[in-house]
């Protein structure tokens, strides 16, 4: 919303303070959280294993959703920290939001459209990387003028559909719900105590369904990633 | 938050995307290194295991049946054998038995024979003895009686006739 961002110029860079922390801290806690699940391997799971497991069971079902083939496994491994990653991502700003000073330095770091754009560039580069891998270079720019030669500009056009809606997306949703969460937060302080207690449950609520919209999001975003992977590696 | 929108505006801030980038796969290298790695290594040896158990199971169940199969027509065969090995001892019994019947029978007979042989040798024993004892017996009363009854006159006439016999002996 109004919020106000320290920016850091480095090497010709604009860095934004506070989405490079949240990214950073997102980081961290999904890799403590891995890192603590897979603490004691063993042939019988225990507790902490089985959560691992479960949610490796989860990302590999959507790639294998998306590539039924077993040539989805390698992509496995990537839908599940793009998963996790997102998913913590989606939460943190729930969680909890850091301002000092009047400047924001921690929230959710997918409520920027440059982070959730730099995911989906992930994503697309490794679906043009292995199309070019498994067609060779001229197959790769073939495949644009498939199944019929006149659909290549909305094959060409396709691309930039796919990158925007896959990173606006998830970047609408979180930020949405941040928006709210905030307004909430105003309608609070609005008038005193009444709306105060008033907007307490209002706050709960959207809290929850932030909760709930942020893991849907990071699947619809794993998922689609898979899609478009997939469909870059299959000829029409 | 439109500025941030905006390009060429020198307010987008394109590290961030960098930023994103590079952290997003220092994250997933480190993931694979300390977690991905060591669990997807375990979950494939456990579904290999998983594999090879159920393989194992089957080869099992079959060798069970197998033996089961084996015992079972043993147990028949057994059983079969043990009615002939129950059959053959009551033949080889009876047979036994018969045989034992009839060496009794001819030892009998043989015992009652030798009885019977033995009774008649003792008869004729006793009858050639009986006829003996009776010769002498006789012979001893008689000469009891010749010797008692004889007076003179009688030894005379006994002497003649002897005498006489003696020479109607001689004269023929």
């Amino acid at each position: 919303m109004d919020d106000k961002y320290k920016f850091i110029d480095f090497l010709g860079l604009r860095f934004n303070v506070a989405n490079d922390l949240s990214v950073l801290i997102s980081a961290i806690l999904v890799f403590i959280l891995v890192f603590a699940l897979s603490r004691k391997i063993t042939m019988r799971p225990g507790k902490a294993q089985n959560v691992l497991e479960w949610m490796i069971d989860f990302t590999n079902s959507i790639v294998k959703s998306a590539m039924p083939d077993g040539s989805g496994r390698r992509f496995n491994l990537y839908a599940f920290v793009l998963f996790l990653f997102i998913f913590v991502s989606n939460q943190l700003g729930l969680i909890f939001q850091v301002k000092v000073g009047g400047f924001t330095y921690v929230k959710s770091p997918t409520t920027n459209p440059l982070i959730t754009m730099g995911l989906a560039t992930i994503s697309l580069l490794l679906s043009h990387y292995y199309a070019v891998k498994k067609f060779g270079f001229g197959g790769y720019l073939s495949n644009y003028a498939r199944p019929v030669k006149f659909l290549l500009p909305i094959n060409l056009l396709e691309e930039f559909t796919n990158f925007l809606t896959l990173s606006l997306r998830l970047y609408g949703n979180i930020f949405a719900g941040e928006v709210l969460l905030a307004l909430i937060g105003t309608v609070a302080k609005s008038v005193g105590a009444v709306t105060f207690v008033a907007a307490i449950p209002l706050a709960m609520v959207w809290q929850g369904f932030s909760v709930f919209i942020g893991a849907i999001q990071a699947y619809v975003f794993t998922t689609l990633s898979m899609v478009y992977i997939s469909r870059k590696l299959e000829q029409e | 938050m439109a500025g941030l929108l905006v390009l060429g505006a020198n307010q987008v801030a394109l590290g961030d995307m960098l930023f994103v980038l590079v952290s997003f796969i220092i994250l997933a290298l480190a993931v694979k290194h300390f977690a991905w790695g060591p669990i997807t290594k375990m979950m494939d040896a456990r579904s290999e295991k998983i594999t090879g158990d159920l393989d194992y199971a089957d080869q099992e169940r079959a060798r069970a049946k197998k033996l089961a199969q084996e015992r079972e027509d043993a147990l028949k065969n057994s059983r079969a054998e043990a009615v002939g090995i129950v059959n053959k001892a009551k033949e080889s019994g009876e047979t036994q038995k018969k045989s034992i019947l009839t060496e009794a029978h001819g030892e009998a007979e043989e015992v009652r024979q030798r009885a019977k042989s033995d009774a008649d040798k003792a008869k004729q024993d006793a009858m050639a003895g009986a006829q003996k004892d009776i010769a002498n017996l006789s012979l001893e009363i008689a000469s009891k009686v010749i010797s008692k009854e004889l007076n003179a006159d009688d030894q005379k006439s006994l002497i003649d006739s002897y005498i006489k016999e003696l020479t109607v002996n001689e004269t023929k």
